[in-house]
């Protein structure tokens, strides 16, 4: 286990920054999320926690101890990818052996911690099978028994899941989740998927561009989400945001006017589609579509100030497609942010709900 | 925004569709287009077998100093009609079953009519050389001749020589090319693509333009008239394909296994032997049978850089060979190239199914 620090950490590839100044630190036996849309440098971050690449500047710490230059096989680190490169000439039992081999680990032992490895992530049965007679679900668990058998100080988990059906996926968060709660190790998780980061994570770090935009708790990210960018990439569906005019500490916003602690000039409203409710009043326009979800129906209304998403809990439609209607907010549960700087004005976020 | 239906319009009433003339329509025409391409085959591969068939009758028929086509005509009769008749069989078999019966008869009746017409005339009396060394000699005084031949080497010498000339340059081409075409696939260094070009423009030239200066250079470095000389040339024009072949294996292994090797403790030479190196086996296996059969045809440069007959080669013995008793004994000559074929055969025979998967795709800049 390890208390992982970035200080300063910069990563070039020739004349490219991808990652131009990292700090992070990540406490031992946490599980953190690397979140954020392709080529915004998380995998990059992944590597070099992995030893693959190594940093450009700054420095990378385990545990106090700078491992910049520490190589790859020094380190310690569990890794499943995404396409889980499990060795495809190797049979089951081989792949998950094949980190103790370099260990000098006594036959004997290798092979009973083998078998408890492939008894934690229940693969125990297919151990003389080669990887391509597996399913993806069974890929996956011996790409994460073959990580966690040497018991790594740290666990990095590159989009474990984004070649998974749906139904599976959901399974595999259980079981990756309490998995980690029981070995305690420190997990790093990249994905581009909020919900996978959301349910996984204790914290969210949401990148963008090679920089951190935010580091919280789902909860933070989600209720008061540092800038425009986390706002609209956590949440699906997405939060709708709204240009609006501020004065003096008043935002009004299509006529309606509210204190925002410090607001003035452009401002955007951010609101979340399950804060909104069809009413007498608010913003004017017809549903042009209507997307059941299961337990709340997503309308689609398009309004003079463009598409604006409401959800409304219940299975069945209240309303109907090209029914003219008018959509009210609540004051209290709009996000402000600045236009200028995209940056969430610290007088306004969302109250948890009561 | 609901769409408006438009009515059907039908003006003519739906005819009546007979599905069983359709369906049979159709498995006429697919039979048909079989028969045309299988007929097209076997039209154009025949000049390519029936050479080789021929050497082979002509090797276990013929005899000292009679000159006569005959067996070459009752053995052309059996088998042309054998392969119109399998062809037939195949064609209009209405089943697989009916198919392996209706060819296994064909084969049976040919292998007999083959017994009859071609069987009195088969012995094995032309691989003399495989056991009497001065068999130029022996076969020259069949006819009356006893003048002087050329002193043959024991075939068995030349046969090792080959082998060893063949083996030796496949050892050293696979290794080379495998961290080679690693090195070119996966590091980034000066010079890279510039080797990649080169490697195919190496390829262009006529390696006999080279064959002067080859010789000067190993006059000069002592390697002429050595095995050792000849497979170094071999190996320095093998590479450059072999190198970029491996290349396009090489690409095709995803990074992955590769990081994931060296995040589970193994170093780059560990990752590269016992992860990369099984996934490019197929092609290791092709470059390996085609630079051993190029080294094993291998004749102008053997011919040209090996010259006491201690060094001589199978292609050099069979070149001998002909020249030496060719018109007093063709079926001495036929059975050196069929004792010269058999190692190819065997080879591809055994490695056939690895070289069909050979491509040379995926190829990267």
């Amino acid at each position: 286990m390890a208390k992982i620090e970035f200080r300063n950490v910069v990563k070039r590839f020739g004349d490219v920054e991808v990652i131009p100044d990292m700090n992070l630190v990540i406490e031992d036996g946490e599980f953190v999320a690397l979140l954020g849309p392709s080529g915004c440098g998380k995998s990059t971050s992944l590597f070099m926690l992995a030893g693959i690449y190594v940093p450009s500047g700054g420095e990378l710490l385990f545990d106090g101890h700078v491992v910049n230059e520490v190589e790859a096989r020094d380190r310690n680190v569990g890794i499943v990818f995404q396409s889980y490169a499990l060795y495809p000439h190797m049979s089951v039992r081989d792949n998950i052996l094949f980190p103790l081999r370099f260990k000098k680990t006594p036959r004997d032992e290798a092979l009973g911690r083998v078998k408890g490895a492939a008894d934690l992530v229940r693969v125990a049965e297919l151990l003389e099978r080669k990887p391509s007679e597996l399913s993806g679900g069974q890929q996956q668990r011996v790409a994460l028994a073959r990580a966690l058998v040497k018991e790594p100080q740290l666990l990095l988990l590159d989009e474990p899941l984004s070649n998974l059906d749906a139904t599976l996926r959901l399974s595999m968060r259980t079981e990756i989740k309490s998995l980690q709660e029981k070995l305690g190790v420190t997990t790093v998780l990249v994905t581009h998927d909020q919900i996978e980061a959301t349910t996984m994570a204790d914290r969210i770090i949401c990148m963008r561009a090679g920089r951190i935009e935010q580091i919280g708790t789902p909860d933070d990210l989600y209720l008061r989400p540092a800038s425009l960018f986390v706002a609209s990439f956590i949440g699906s569906p997405p939060i709708n945001l709204i240009a609006g005019e501020a004065q003096g500490g008043t935002v009004a916003v299509n006529g309606a006017k509210f204190p925002v602690e410090g607001a003035s000039g452009a401002v955007t409203v951010g609101l979340r589609p399950e804060h909104l409710r069809f009413g007498d009043s608010g913003f004017t326009g017809h549903i042009v579509q209507i997307e059941p979800m299961g337990r709340e129906i997503l309308y689609v209304v398009e309004t003079g100030i463009g598409i604006i998403r409401v959800l409304e809990q219940g299975s069945s439609a209240t309303h109907a497609t090209g029914e003219k209607v008018k959509i009210g907010f609540s004051p209290e549960n709009s996000l402000v942010f600045e236009t200028a700087h995209q940056k969430l004005l610290p007088g306004a976020h969302v109250h948890a709900p009561a | 925004m609901a769409v408006k239906a438009t009515p059907a319009v039908f003006s003519a009433p739906e005819p009546v569709v007979d599905w069983d003339v359709l369906a049979a329509r159709a498995r006429g025409l697919r039979r048909a287009k079989a028969v045309v391409l299988y007929a097209f085959l076997i039209a154009v591969s025949l000049p390519i077998i029936l050479p080789y068939f021929w050497l082979v009758t002509i090797a276990f028929s013929a005899k000292t100093g009679v000159a006569e086509t005959a067996v070459l005509w009752r053995s052309m009769a059996v088998v042309v009609p054998t392969v119109i008749a399998l062809w037939l069989a195949a064609a209009f078999a209405q089943s697989r079953r009916q198919m392996w019966i209706g060819m296994g008869a064909v084969a049976a009746v040919a292998a007999f009519a083959f017994a009859l017409l071609v069987g009195p005339d088969l012995h094995i009396g032309n691989f003399i050389f495989l056991w009497e060394p001065d068999f130029a000699s022996v076969v020259r005084s069949r006819i009356g001749e006893v003048k002087g031949a050329v002193q043959f080497p024991n075939v068995w010498h030349a046969f090792g020589n080959s082998i060893l000339i063949a083996g030796t340059q496949t050892a050293i081409v696979v290794t080379v090319a495998s961290l080679a075409a690693y090195s070119l696939s996966r590091f980034q260094f000066p010079g890279r693509s510039a080797m990649l070009r080169s490697l195919l423009v190496l390829h262009a030239f006529p390696v006999l333009t080279l064959i002067v200066p080859m010789f000067l250079m190993l006059y000069w470095i002592g390697l002429l008239d050595t095995l050792f000389g000849v497979i170094l040339v071999l190996v320095a024009f093998e590479l450059p394909f072999a190198i970029f072949i491996m290349k396009g294996f090489f690409d095709a292994v995803p990074w992955d296994i590769e990081m994931s090797a060296l995040t589970d403790g193994a170093s780059r030479r560990q990752a590269f032997l016992s992860v990369v190196l099984p996934q490019v086996r197929n092609g290791i296996l092709a470059i390996a049978v085609f630079t051993f059969i190029r080294g094993w045809e291998e004749y102008i440069f053997v011919f040209t850089f090996l010259i006491r007959n201690t060094n001589w080669t199978m292609s050099l013995y069979m070149y001998w060979v002909r020249d030496d008793v060719m018109g007093v004994d063709y079926g001495v000559v036929s059975a050196v190239g069929v004792f010269y074929l058999v190692p190819s055969l065997i080879l591809y025979l055994a490695a056939q199914r690895y070289l069909m998967q050979m491509s040379i795709g995926g190829v990267k800049g």
